[in-house]
């Protein structure tokens, strides 16, 4: 068995220099025992690693392995702390009966090390009774695993017992002068070459000699061994400095190689105390004092030159070398060190089957060089361990090779390559070649390799700008975390690292690989969905959750306002009173400026609770395929929220699209939204704004106010396509539109419903006429609220009405520039002498003009709609929110198309019989297609066709016009003559037209409407139609008298004339003087004057009036005598002289007089 | 003849890597990253003190049983790494430098163009025939 073990083949990886000064036990159970039991009291035992030699300031270190191939065992003698020197066998035996056989099994173990053990241990757990009352050195018994507190006692005492073996050795060996005897130390390889050499009877002397020094030089490497072991570092490393002088002379390379080894670990011992073997260095550190001590002892020396290695003496091996050679002098400096081990290194090359010890140097430099930190040097060694080739090596051993590659290269500093070299190994952890894959190391160990290409698994790190690593080994990875956790048969692990891979490597991934992993994905979370839990491994590593917030990527998001129609507004309060809290002054920049700041966060709009309320994202697709995202929602905190979550399927690469996103609140306060929720492929994500990089919002904090009734309102009429655009920005939530004729009037039922959950409670309404360059006269809408108010409160789902009378009455004149052309006629307005006041007019112009198509495009204005815009507010509130005072505006659009229905192409005068009278003569066009008929007030109908236009005479009575205008100028004395000439004329007109009542009627289609003239009426006509403001009045026989209706008296009495002035202008006039002149009508176009025998003036024929002050009265009287029976008329005359030329002369109008005479009644 | 060229930015992610595509170009990947550890820790080693005069070239990163790796670093931090057949063996080092000096040219030129957003992967043509022409060319 040992003859076969010719190479070491079991490389101990975790070696360091510091190993050469320790003693190797070997723990082992014999027996049955378990292997809790047994690491229980293996680490009992391995806590006693280091022993202070008594009555010596040396310490002693020792190494326990608890499996050590005895092929390893064989090399002891070249390097001695490979060599097993102790045995403690641990082994349960619970009765007598066992013992012996136990005993035997102990024994059987020792053989298998026993050429190199110093010494050995028995310890026996659960034997009681007689035979533990036998004492034996080599023997322990304790009743149990937990009754065992002597075990480190025993251990020490062990030590003990090995340390005085060895010194004994090491004196033995050392002490040896006659060079002819040392026998030549030899590795398991090299004795096949020396069999059956006799070196005694060699014939040739320099052979011989050859053979001494080689057979010296082994032995010196030796006893250096023994010294480290036995804590004389100083020694050790004059040994070693001879031994190398003597191999090196017979160039033994092997043995010269372990000789410059030798030498460097013990320079390594002296230099760094602290060890460097990372762990176990630092245990002993802690352990004793006494190493380090030494160490600040002789650093400084180690600084110093060399001794100089002829000054050695290389016959014999003087036991006293400390005394004269300098102490630090023999110790190698730190780049000296890595020499010697590149040194060492190349000289076991030489030999194939000092593998394991070449490899083993090489890692024991690393380890000094990364101490040193030349991360460079250290990596040509480790580059060279790689190459080494051992034997072929089980799948355990090269993942443990690996491993062990990568935990070096981290010590170098080396992390990428650690990283290689640990994935190497886990992929090693599941070749093909092993029958039972190790997925959950392959996991473990992958994930160590994170740190190494610079990858976290937390999404966080990545949402930092653009992505920042390698992102193709990266990718790489996180596909072989997938597949590993997967088949760990942790698929919860799968969809965390999946979703990872496809948040941050987005960009980096083909479409077809997109394709490839979300299918995976998808697959993966039919079994198991993604959550926003972290995952724990078991190992303690905390996987947080991975949001996607890439699918779909989110550019904006904004909280939306209500609709108009449903915007909360607050009933203003007293002005300033939120101010003044603030601050003393109206107004401070400091304050407008915080409240800009403030304005970032909040947004001044409200939400109102119980209504939807909306956020709108805008999102955008950057897969190739199209993208389902379900149950996406949002995230709120502040107020009790209820989301209304959302699917939505958007196409691939698509541009920004919005989404927008609804909810409920159902308390009120501040609510702030702080991100939204989705599911896509599978995983559910909570994706919170603040992570989100490059993401516009303008606020993310609302104000919930209390719940409001809602109010919803309806019309019979059709809904207008045609939306207003009202200037003040308010929006119309419905619109409606009616035609009428001009003049037309109609009632608008509106059908109020609240249908929100609170009682509605108040109500305003107003309207607004949108700015219209037609002119309108008289109320366009006009309403009466108490009706519906009595309704009131209106609680939900219950239905209330509201009528609105809409009155169109726009301007019924025609066209100016048409106006202009008739009036061209030159028909005069006053004194015609018509005796007929109707007078057909056909006037073809007018009738051409539809025809005579360049025209009709210039006139439209007669025959087109016009429009009337008007809308109509609701103000409502109730329930909580109105205790709050808020209220919401609900507004109606109103869409009046008017048509035209008749047009007055002209207006004029003519007197009439009586001066306070006179007829208005109007052109009424027909501009409707139907049959249309016309009336006035006391008149009867005029029916007029289509486009047709007829002359209308209305006998009205003069107008007294001075009370109504005198107001409006008193109001505003300030206001410009112009504008109050309108004023006046406008005014007018409304009396006018209101005195007029004309009325039109369309029989075919039952509708009726008014008209008016105020629009077309010039001043011309309006000082006819106006009452003059000297009133003149005649009384026959103190009867007034005026128009047609003839007085009458009797033949040959006299007949009392009183003429009466009533001055009602602001001036005084006259004094006046009348005449009086009787005539005769014949009736045939003749007046007869001459009638000084029919009627004789009773006193003079001529009266004369006072001046008459203002709003002052004067009266003349005179008397007639009328001779003949007949008909008489009077005209009373002016004289020229005294008539003011001031003055116009309507004023002067006088009635005329008609008397009949008759025959005196006997 | 180089089989692998690759551009690092300063944060050490790649601008650029290209290899012959006959071969796994993540063997190449992993390659040029393993060898940033070489290359950090050679920049270090320089230290701070001759930004100046310092050796942009840095010479043999590594070698591998079929490659070799050469790496060279720009005053900026931009790495090159170049991956050249190891049989090559006609490949000096005065070849490889002026390949490198080929290569910063190049990329200068990159880095001049107004449009090219520093830290983006490099798409310029230019120089993309430039290194098609180092990776074909035998030296």
């Amino acid at each position: 068995m040992i003859r076969q073990a010719l190479r070491m083949s079991v490389p101990d990886y975790m070696q360091c220099a510091e190993d050469h000064q320790t003693l190797l036990v070997v723990v082992q159970a014999v027996g049955i025992v378990s292997e809790e039991n047994f690491f229980r009291i293996y680490k009992r035992i391995c806590s006693v690693n280091q022993l202070s030699v008594r009555d010596s300031q040396r310490a002693l270190f020792i190494r326990y392995r608890h499996h050590y191939p005895p092929e390893n065992n064989e090399w002891g003698d070249f390097q001695t702390h490979r060599k097993v020197v102790g045995l403690i066998t641990i082994t349960d035996c619970f009765s007598a009966k066992d013992w012996p056989q136990t005993f035997e099994k102990f024994h059987v173990q020792k053989e298998i090390y026993g050429s190199t053990l110093y010494d050995s241990r028995l310890f026996v757990f659960g034997l009681q009774g007689d035979v533990t009352e036998q004492p034996r050195p080599d023997v322990a018994f304790y009743p149990n695993y937990d009754d065992c507190d002597s075990v480190e006692k025993r251990i020490e005492d062990f030590i003990e017992s090995l340390f005085i073996v060895l010194e004994s050795k090491r004196l033995d060996r050392a002490t040896d002068k006659s060079g002819d005897k040392i026998p030549l130390l030899c590795v398991p390889f090299e004795k096949k070459d020396f069999v059956g050499l006799d070196t005694d009877s060699s014939v040739l002397l320099g052979l011989k000699r050859h053979y001494k020094k080689r057979c010296q030089g082994r032995m010196r490497k030796h006893v250096g061994d023994l010294c480290l072991q036995a804590g004389m570092l100083q020694d050790a490393l004059v040994h070693y400095h001879m031994s190398v002088e003597l191999l090196r002379s017979v160039n033994d390379f092997l043995w010269l190689g372990a000789a410059l080894e030798g030498l460097c670990s013990a320079s390594v011992i002296s230099h760094y105390p602290g060890g460097t073997g990372g762990k176990s260095g630092a245990r002993r550190l802690q352990g004793s004092s006494l190493p380090s001590e030494a160490a600040n002892r002789h650093r400084p020396g180690a600084q110093e030159v060399l001794i100089d290695p002829g000054a050695l003496t290389t016959n014999g091996i003087n036991p006293d070398t400390s005394a004269e050679i300098g102490r630090a002098k023999n110790c190698l400096s730190p780049e000296d060190i890595i020499d010697k081990y590149k040194e060492a290194i190349s000289y076991y090359s030489k030999y194939k089957n000092a593998g394991v010890i070449e490899l083993e140097a090489c890692v024991k430099a690393v380890r000094v060089l990364a101490i040193q930190k030349r991360g460079m040097e250290a990596s040509e060694f480790l580059q060279n361990a790689v190459y080494i080739n051992l034997r072929q090596l089980s799948e355990e051993e090269k993942i443990q090779r690996y491993s062990i590659l990568s935990e070096l290269y981290e010590l170098i500093g080396f992390h990428r390559k650690s990283a290689f070299f640990k994935r190497v190994a886990a992929m090693q952890c599941v070749a093909p070649s092993i029958s039972e894959p190790g997925w959950r190391a392959c996991y473990k160990l992958l994930l160590e390799t994170l740190p190494g290409y610079s990858l976290s698994l937390d999404p966080k790190d990545f949402n930092k700008g653009t992505h920042r690593g390698w992102a193709a080994v990266q990718m790489r990875l996180l596909h072989e975390l997938v597949y590993a956790s997967r088949r760990m048969g942790n698929p919860a692990l799968s969809v965390r690292h999946l979703s990872f891979l496809l948040q941050t490597m987005l960009d980096f991934l083909s479409d077809q690989e997109k394709k490839d992993v979300t299918q995976s994905l998808e697959n993966y979370t039919a079994k198991c969905p993604g959550t926003m839990e972290p995952i724990t491994l078991p190992d303690g590593l905390t996987l947080p959750p991975v949001p996607f917030t890439k699918l779909p990527i989110v550019r904006c998001v904004k909280l939306l306002s209500l609709p108009t129609s449903l915007r909360p507004q607050k009933v203003k309060s007293l002005l300033g009173q939120t101010m003044s809290a603030k601050s003393p002054f109206i107004y401070s920049p400091i304050i407008a400026h915080s409240r800009g700041e403030e304005r970032n966060k909040k947004i001044d709009f409200q939400w109102v609770q119980g209504d939807v309320c909306e956020v709108q994202l805008m999102v955008y697709n950057p897969m190739p395929f199209e993208l389902r995202v379900e149950n996406m929602g949002l995230l709120t905190s502040g107020v009790e929220f209820e989301s209304l979550p959302a699917a939505l399927s958007l196409p691939a690469e698509s541009g920004l699209y919005p989404v927008t996103l609804v909810g409920v609140p159902q308390t009120t306060g501040m609510i702030t939204v702080n991100g939204y929720h989705t599911t896509v492929f599978g995983v559910f994500s909570d994706c919170l704004l603040d992570n989100l990089p490059g993401v516009k919002t303008s606020g993310s904090t609302v104000e919930v106010i209390p719940a409001l009734p809602r109010l919803q309102i309806s019309t019979a009429l059709p809904r207008s396509a045609h939306s207003l655009q009202p200037s003040s920005g308010d929006e119309i939530s419905t619109n409606v539109s009616v035609q009428l004729y001009n003049g037309e009037a109609q009632q608008l039922v509106i059908t109020l419903e609240n249908i929100g959950l609170e009682p509605l409670e108040q109500l305003e309404v107003t309207s607004k006429l949108l700015t219209t360059k037609e002119k309108l006269s008289g109320d366009f809408l006009s309403w009466k609220l108490e009706e519906t108010l009595s309704q009131f409160p209106l609680q939900p789902g219950k239905v209330a009405t509201f009528t609105v009378n809409i009155k169109a009455k726009l301007d019924f004149s025609c066209q100016e520039n048409l106006l202009q052309d008739l009036s061209d006629d030159g028909v005069s307005v006053s004194g015609f002498p018509l005796s007929s006041p109707f007078r057909q007019v056909v006037r073809p112009r007018v009738e051409s003009r539809p025809t005579n198509p360049s025209e009709g495009s210039k006139s439209g204005d007669l025959g087109h709609l016009k429009t009337l815009e008007a809308v109509l507010n609701f103000k409502y509130s109730g329930g909580p929110g109105h205790v709050e005072g808020y209220y919401r505006n609900l507004s109606l659009g109103l869409h009046v198309e008017v048509e035209p229905s008749v047009f007055f192409t002209r207006v004029s005068t003519l007197p009439a019989t009586s001066t306070r009278q006179c007829h208005l003569l109007l052109d009424v066009f027909n501009s409707t297609e139907h049959e249309l008929t016309v009336c006035a007030r006391n008149n009867s109908e005029l029916v007029l066709h289509p486009s047709e236009c007829q002359r209308m005479a209305i006998q009205v009575d003069k107008f007294n016009f001075e009370s109504v205008s005198e107001s409006p100028g008193e109001k505003e004395p300030l206001a410009n003559l112009k504008q109050l000439e309108d004023e006046r004329q406008e005014a007018r007109g409304l009396e006018i037209s209101s005195k007029l009542d004309i009325c039109w009627r369309i029989p075919s289609l039952k509708r009726s409407g008014e008209a008016s003239v105020e629009g077309l009426l010039n001043q011309l006509v309006l000082e006819h139609l106006q009452l003059a403001p000297l009133q003149w009045d005649v009384l026959v026989d103190g009867q007034p008298c005026d128009c047609e209706v003839a007085a009458t008296c009797q033949v040959g009495d006299p007949v009392h004339l009183e003429v009466r002035l009533t001055n009602r202008s602001p001036h005084s006039v006259g004094p006046f003087a009348l005449t009086v002149v009787p005539f005769q009508d014949h009736k045939n176009g003749v007046h007869n004057y001459d009638l000084h025998d029919a009627i004789s003036f009773v006193g003079s024929s001529t009266f004369y009036l006072d001046t008459v002050q203002p709003s002052g009265q004067s009266a003349c009287l005179g008397a007639l005598l009328f001779l003949y029976t007949g008909d008489f008329f009077l005209h009373i005359r002016f004289h020229e002289d005294c008539k003011s030329k001031e003055l116009p002369p309507s004023w002067f109008c006088l009635p005329s007089v008609r008397v009949r005479a008759l025959e005196a009644q006997a | 003849m180089a089989v692998c060229i690759a551009v690092i930015a300063k944060e050490n992610y790649p601008l650029y890597i290209r290899s012959t595509p006959t071969e796994n170009e993540l063997k190449f990947h992993y390659m040029v990253h393993t060898s940033l550890d070489v290359v950090d820790e050679k920049i270090s080693a320089m230290g701070k003190a001759l930004v100046d005069q310092r050796e942009l070239y840095l010479g043999l990163l590594y070698p591998t049983e079929d490659y070799k790796v050469y790496g060279y670093v720009t005053n900026s931090k931009v790495k090159f790494v170049m991956v050249v057949d190891s049989s090559n063996t006609a490949l000096r080092d005065n070849e490889i430098r002026s390949m490198f000096r080929k290569l910063h040219n190049s990329y200068t030129d990159v880095m001049c163009n107004p449009f090219y957003n520093p830290g983006d992967r490099i798409q310029s043509r230019a120089f993309d025939n430039m290194v098609t022409s180092m990776m074909i060319q035998v030296c």
